[in-house]
């Protein structure tokens, strides 16, 4: 039964997806309950609209830029703290997760209004700083794991056969450490696709920078149900692929309390 | 002694690059959330109020819609997060008594967690239409043998209790497998010993449910409560795109800043939606704790 309460609600997302129109607007008659004509039109609809692959390439310019960004920031982080012990660690880690611990709806305004003044409210860039922001300490804690698994042995041996901090950092510790930092990009991949709230605020209705979630959002009243659903569960597939790619990570996140 | 002071600094940079730019990004974003948030909540340039004032927040608790907003936000905690508990109990329990096809299982109930929230919300917004959506339709008896409920499809959406109690079924069936994991990690920490022992000198099940379990998985039930409630009361998607004009706190601040286009009253709000957050979070921590004692003391 539990498992029928999980998969119900998923299953009737797809049946929209690929039920035909009469399906949906029956006129007082039952709405099947499986889909009596399935059509693809939908998603027919959908990938011949011009307009819907300016939404997905939106999507997928700033979810590569925050991964991008947040690796680049992160990952130093990660290696530093996974590596030395240093005084006040443990106030560290919790200044870093205190930022996912406000929530999104207060920060988003102060950050908006930041923008406003700063030039950076609805284009790109004020999005993709701050899903940055949302996905940093993400990185950071997954990274911290995977740099700590390493044996400290390893690094040495290789400092004794006279390799610089550079090069034990490169050839020696980052093979090492690319499967948990790979789960952490795929993380904050997912994190900024299916984000909503900061993109809602910082795009501010300029359509040609739509995301995802924000053209699901903004057609929501105008749309027929089975094409809502259809862009849903465009939406949802390649998180739920990856997720159960980084399941792993993603439970010792949530077993740690860092993720919300 | 200064140079000495700027001697270390640049020694300790010279040691701690690799952390310099993560902190000054959060923190640089920190200082920015914590000024404008201050500096917006506690003054009005339209009224010509000052920085800082208390005015702006104080008056908010004679607005109607502010009032309304955190009657309804206390509520939705109120109820939703013992909700999450049970439920996240429930199906923690259910893997826990080790079964095969353990770890698929529990792959499946971690899918609510992967679906995007705003999607949860839309598929909600479809089942639960007015007035043809699948639940109206079982409900008036549209699918025999499944017996007629009502006369007439509800309006969900229209109804602030039905708004309200459509927004919770979402959150709840969203966030369940988080506390599933956590109260999971709890009970896997129990040695299964003790419920053996426990067993053998006599003691009935429910005697090994309430005077085992329970007390020694406090630790994680009050984990689940802590990071459920301060979620309860900062949630925002569902109740905006399935709740309208029946607002929460989160959804106030949008109404605020983007309907009303006040960004003073809308920050306003937000700095009241933390100090709930801060109060809930001292006050349950305070009642685990005594609990906790409570129950070893026994």
């Amino acid at each position: 039964m539990a498992v029928l309460m999980v998969i119900v609600p998923v299953y009737l997302l797809v049946k929209y997806s690929i039920s035909d129109i009469g399906s949906i607007n029956t006129g007082g008659a039952a709405i099947p309950l499986w889909p009596e004509n399935p059509t693809l039109r939908s998603y027919a609809y959908l990938f011949t609209d011009h307009n819907f692959y300016q939404v997905i390439l939106n999507s997928v310019i700033v979810a590569f830029s925050t991964v991008l960004l947040s690796m680049i920031i992160g990952v130093p982080a990660a290696y530093f703290l996974g590596r030395y012990r240093i005084p006040g660690r443990r106030m560290v880690l919790l200044g870093i997760i205190s930022v996912r611990l406000f929530p999104d709806i207060v920060s988003v305004i102060p950050i908006t209004e930041f923008f406003i003044h700063t030039g950076l409210h609805q284009t790109f860039t004020g999005v993709i700083l701050s899903h940055t922001l949302l996905a940093l300490p993400y990185v950071i804690f997954i990274g911290i794991g995977a740099f700590e698994s390493i044996p400290v042995d390893l690094e040495q041996q290789a400092w004794v056969l006279g390799a610089s901090r550079y090069q034990t950092f490169l050839k020696i510790l980052m093979p090492l450490a690319i499967p948990g930092l790979a789960a952490a990009a795929i993380y904050t991949f997912l994190l900024s696709w299916d984000e909503f709230i900061f993109a809602y605020y910082i795009v501010f209705g300029r359509q040609e920078l739509f995301t995802m979630t924000l053209y699901l959002n903004g057609i929501k009243h105008a749309a027929p149900q089975n094409l809502l659903a259809a862009i849903s569960v465009c939406l949802s597939v390649p998180v739920v692929l990856f997720s159960f790619l980084v399941q792993r990570y993603m439970i010792a996140g949530i077993s740690t309390g860092s993720v919300k | 002694m200064i140079f000495s002071f700027f001697g270390k600094l640049s020694e300790w940079i010279k040691r701690a690059w690799p952390l310099i730019p993560a902190t000054l990004y959060l923190s640089g974003f920190q200082i920015v959330v914590f000024v404008y948030l201050g500096t917006l909540s506690l003054s009005d340039q339209a009224r010509n109020i000052d920085f800082p004032s208390i005015q702006p927040i104080v008056e908010l608790f004679s607005d109607k819609y502010f009032r309304q907003a955190l009657l309804n936000t206390f509520l939705f905690t109120l109820v939703g997060t013992p909700l999450e508990l049970l439920s996240g109990l429930f199906l923690a329990l259910l893997l826990y008594q080790s079964f095969f096809l353990r770890g698929f299982i529990r792959s499946i109930f971690l899918i609510p967690l992967a679906i995007p929230a705003l999607v949860t919300a839309m598929l909600l917004y479809i089942l639960f239409d007015y007035p043809g959506g699948h639940i109206n339709h079982l409900l008036i008896g549209n699918y025999p043998p499944l017996p007629a409920i009502l006369d007439q499809p509800i309006n969900w959406r229209g109804s602030a209790f039905f708004a309200m109690g459509i927004s919770l079924l979402g959150k709840v069936w969203r966030d369940m497998p988080i506390s599933m994991l956590i109260l999971l990690a709890g009970l896997n920490s129990i040695d299964p010993e003790l419920f053996d022992a426990a067993k053998t000198m006599g003691a009935s099940l429910r005697k090994r449910i309430f005077s085992i379990m329970l007390p020694l998985i406090i630790p994680a039930i009050s984990t689940v409560l802590l990071l459920r409630t301060v979620e309860m009361w900062k949630e925002f998607i569902f109740p905006y795109i399935l709740a309208g004009r029946y607002r929460l706190l989160g959804t106030l601040i949008d109404f605020y800043y983007y309907d009303v286009g006040n960004s003073h009253k809308a920050a306003a709000v937000a700095m009241i939606m933390v100090l709930c957050i801060l109060v809930s979070t001292f006050l349950i921590l305070r009642t685990m704790d005594l609990l906790q004692k409570a129950a070893f003391k026994r």
